[in-house]
C-alpha cells in the first residue's frame, strides 16, 4: 500500500462517508486511492465550498466533516471555508495535496504554504514526512478535530510522500474523546453565586451543541427556572416558545433579552465568548452582573470579561451539578413579562410586498421543527435568527464568527448529505447566493432536495442598511440592481425555480417550496428599503436599541 | 502597557515557533525577548519569552497552553508595570 491509500484506510476506519473535495495534480495520488473505497465523494464545484459544505456536516451531524483539494490555489481556496470552521470551534479536517518534499521551497508550479498560511485559523495542522506514520496523522487529526473546543485540522501531503511505499501499521486506535471534569471547588463557588444572586440570567452560546450538551441545559435551565438569553449560535438550546426563553441577544437580539441582560445581577455564561455582537459595548455590558463562566477552553474565562466564578471542563457534568431550584419567580415573571411586550409583531404589507420576517415565520411554522435551515450572510441571516423557531443547535447552521457570505448553499449540502432524511432549507440574499452559485449544479449532480429561498432586495442589504443608519444615507458599492434573473440561472442548472413578488404569493410559494420534490429555487422579492429592526448601532450599549420608529 | 514572562517547554514539530510566536503577536503582545534551547533530554525545546501589552497576561498564557505543540506554560511574571519608553526599540532583542 502506498500512502494514499493508507490515508483513506485510516479516513474508512474513522467511519468517514463522505468527502468534499475537487481534485488536481498534487493530490492525485489519493484521488486513485479513493477509487478502491466505499468513502462517498462529492465533487463541488469550487474548493470553498468543500471546506463549507464539510462545515455544514459537521455542525448538522455533530461528526467531524473533511474536505480535500490540491495543493497551491486548490488550497488557498479552502482557507475561507478553513477559517469559518475555526471562528466558530467546528471539527473539520481538511486534506490537501502538496507538491513533492525535494520541490518544497522551491516555488514550483502550484507549490504553497498551505501549512503556514493557515497557521493562525486551524487548531493544528500536520506537514506529513513520512508515508509510515500516515494513519496515525489521520487519527490525531479527528482526535484533535473533535476533542475539547472542537476545532479545524489541516493534514498537507506531499505527492511523494502518497506515492510512497509504506508498511501495512494498524494506526493506534483511541477511544472516545476525553473530557476534562471541572473542578470541584469550581462548582462549589459556581453554586455559591447561583445562591446569592435574585436576578440571574442564562447567556447561552454555540459550546452547548458543540458540547452535546442541549439536554443537560434543558434539565439545568428547567430545574433552577433562569431566564435563557441566546447567542446566533446558541439558538436551539430551548424552543423559542419555552416560557425561560427571552430570545437571542445583541445587536439585533429581541429587547427583552437585552434587558434581562443589563438588569442582571448574575450572567451565567454557558459556552460563550463575549463576541462583540452579542454584548455591544463592553464596559456597559450587564453592568450590575456578576459573571459564572461555563466553558470547554480555559482561554475563553477572562478574555474579555474577567470571570467571578469559572468552571471549566465539560458543562455537561457542571449543568448536571448545578441544577438546583432557585428562588427567582419574581425575576422570572418580570422577564417573561418583558417577552410579551417585546414579542415580534407582523404586521400585513400596505403595499402588497413580501415581508421576509413574515416569510420566514410562515416557512419555519409549515417546516417543523426537525427541518435545518442554513444561512447566508447579511440582512436575511438575522431575519432567520429572529423569526426561525429553531429547536435545536444543529437544525440552525449560521456563520456566527467569520460571517460568511457564501456560507449557506453549501453548508445546506452538506447537511443534507449528513442527513439526507431532513428536510433542509436554505436562505440566502441575492448578494450571498454569488458567492458559491455554483454549487447550484452540485445539487442537481447529486440531487439533493435542498430548498432555497433567495430573498432580493437589489442591494447588499445590510451594508446597504448601515449606510443608511449610520453613514447619512451615503450609498456606496451597495447596489445590485444589474443582478441576473436568478431563475432563469437555476433552471440552466438545472433547479426548479420560480419568483414570487406580492404578499398574496406567500402562501403559494412556501406550498410549492415543500411539496415539489428535489432541488428548488424560490426567488423571492423584497423592498429594497427593508432594514434589520431592532438595531444596536456600532459602539453602543445593548441597552441602547434603535427601534423601527426611531428612524 | 505591561510586561510578562512565560516560560514553555515545546515538542519539536513542523511550525512550532510559528505558531507561538503568530499567536503571541495576533492576540496583540509585542515580543521583546525570545530565547529558545533544547531541553535536558533533547526531546523538547525550552522556551522564554517577554512580552508587553495592555492585555491580560494570564489570558496568553491560557492561549499559548492550548497550542497543542506547547507542553507546559510557566507564567514566571506577574503584570509588572513600566512606561512604555523604558524600553526602547533597539533595545528589544529576539533570539530564536
Amino acid at each position: 500500500m502506498n500512502g494514499a491509500q493508507h490515508l483513506i484506510q485510516a479516513l474508512e476506519q474513522e467511519g468517514v462517508d463522505v468527502i468534499f473535495g475537487y481534485p488536481g495534480g498534487a493530490i492525485m495520488p489519493v484521488y486513485d486511492a479513493l477509487l478502491d473505497s466505499k468513502i462517498r465523494h462529492i465533487l463541488v464545484r469550487h474548493e470553498q465550498a468543500a471546506a463549507l459544505a464539510a462545515d455544514g456536516y459537521a455542525r448538522a451531524t455533530g461528526k467531524v466533516g473533511i474536505c480535500m483539494a490540491t495543493s497551491g490555489p486548490g488550497a488557498t481556496n479552502l482557507v475561507t471555508g478553513i477559517a469559518n470552521a475555526f471562528m466558530d470551534s467546528v471539527p473539520i479536517v481538511a486534506i490537501t495535496g502538496q507538491v513533492p518534499t525535494s520541490l518544497l521551497g522551491t516555488d514550483a508550479f502550484q507549490e504553497v504554504d498551505i501549512f503556514g498560511i493557515t497557521l493562525p485559523v486551524v487548531k493544528h495542522s500536520f506537514l506529513v514526512d513520512s508515508a509510515d506514520g500516515l494513519g496515525e496523522v489521520v487519527h490525531e487529526a479527528f482526535r484533535i478535530a473533535a476533542t475539547g473546543r472542537p476545532g479545524p485540522v489541516l493534514i498537507d501531503l506531499p505527492k511523494d510522500i502518497a506515492n510512497a511505499v509504506a508498511e501495512f501499521a494498524p494506526a493506534p486506535s483511541h477511544g472516545a474523546a476525553i473530557s476534562l471534569k471541572p473542578a470541584y471547588k469550581d462548582i462549589t463557588r459556581a453554586a455559591e453565586l447561583m445562591r446569592q444572586s435574585s436576578r440571574p440570567v442564562i447567556y447561552a452560546g454555540g459550546g452547548i451543541g458543540m458540547a452535546r450538551a442541549v439536554s443537560e441545559f434543558r434539565d439545568f435551565a428547567e430545574l433552577t427556572g433562569v431566564p435563557v438569553v441566546a447567542t446566533l449560535k446558541g439558538l436551539g438550546v430551548l424552543p423559542p416558545s419555552h416560557e425561560l426563553f427571552l430570545g437571542m441577544m445583541g445587536m439585533h437580539g429581541n429587547q427583552a433579552a437585552n434587558f434581562a441582560v443589563q438588569e442582571s445581577d448574575l450572567l451565567i455564561c454557558i459556552g460563550v465568548r463575549f463576541d462583540d455582537r452579542a454584548t455591544g459595548k463592553l464596559a456597559t455590558f450587564a453592568p450590575h452582573a456578576r459573571v459564572l463562566h461555563m466553558d470547554a477552553d480555559a482561554s475563553e474565562i477572562g478574555k474579555l470579561r474577567a470571570a467571578d466564578a469559572a468552571v471549566v471542563g465539560d458543562i455537561r457534568f457542571a449543568l448536571a451539578q448545578l441544577a438546583f431550584v432557585l428562588p427567582i419567580s419574581e425575576w422570572r415573571e418580570k422577564c417573561a413579562a418583558a417577552k410579551a411586550e417585546y414579542a415580534w409583531k407582523y404586521q400585513r404589507s400596505s403595499s402588497g410586498e413580501i415581508d421576509a420576517r413574515y416569510f420566514l415565520k410562515r416557512l419555519s411554522e409549515l417546516a417543523g421543527e426537525d427541518a435545518v435551515v442554513t444561512s447566508d450572510v447579511g440582512q436575511h441571516q438575522m431575519w432567520v435568527a429572529q423569526h426561525w423557531q429553531v429547536a435545536r443547535p444543529e437544525n440552525h447552521l449560521s456563520s456566527g464568527g467569520l460571517g460568511t457570505m457564501g456560507f449557506g448553499l453549501p453548508a445546506a449540502i452538506g447537511a443534507q448529505l449528513g442527513r439526507p432524511d431532513a428536510l433542509v432549507i436554505n436562505i440566502t440574499g441575492d448578494g450571498s447566493i454569488m458567492m458559491n452559485l455554483q454549487e447550484l449544479v452540485t445539487l442537481r449532480r447529486y440531487d439533493l432536495p435542498v430548498k432555497i429561498v433567495l430573498f432580493d432586495n437589489q442591494a447588499l442589504g445590510m451594508v446597504r442598511q448601515w449606510q443608511e443608519l449610520f453613514h447619512n444615507e451615503r450609498y456606496s458599492e451597495v447596489d445590485l440592481s444589474d443582478n441576473p434573473d436568478f431563475t432563469a440561472v437555476a433552471k440552466s442548472m438545472g433547479i426548479s425555480s420560480f419568483r414570487a413578488e406580492r404578499e398574496s404569493e406567500v402562501e403559494p410559494a412556501i406550498g410549492r417550496l415543500l411539496n415539489e420534490s428535489g432541488p428548488v429555487l424560490a426567488h423571492v422579492a423584497i423592498h429594497p428599503k427593508a432594514n434589520v429592526w431592532p438595531i444596536v448601532g456600532p459602539g453602543k450599549s445593548n441597552s441602547e436599541m434603535l427601534e423601527e420608529e426611531a428612524r | 502597557m505591561n510586561t510578562f514572562t512565560y516560560q514553555m517547554r515545546v515538542r519539536h514539530s513542523e511550525g512550532a515557533l510559528v505558531r507561538i510566536l503568530g499567536l503571541t503577536r495576533r492576540r496583540r503582545f509585542d515580543v521583546i525577548q525570545f530565547f529558545a534551547q533544547p531541553s535536558p533530554d533533547g526531546d523538547f525545546m525550552d522556551i522564554e519569552m517577554t512580552v508587553r501589552s495592555a492585555r491580560q497576561g494570564p489570558t496568553l498564557a491560557r492561549q499559548l497552553a492550548n497550542l497543542l505543540d506547547v507542553t507546559s506554560v510557566g507564567f514566571l511574571v506577574a503584570e509588572k508595570a513600566i512606561a512604555e519608553k523604558a524600553i526602547a526599540p533597539q533595545a528589544a532583542s529576539v533570539a530564536c
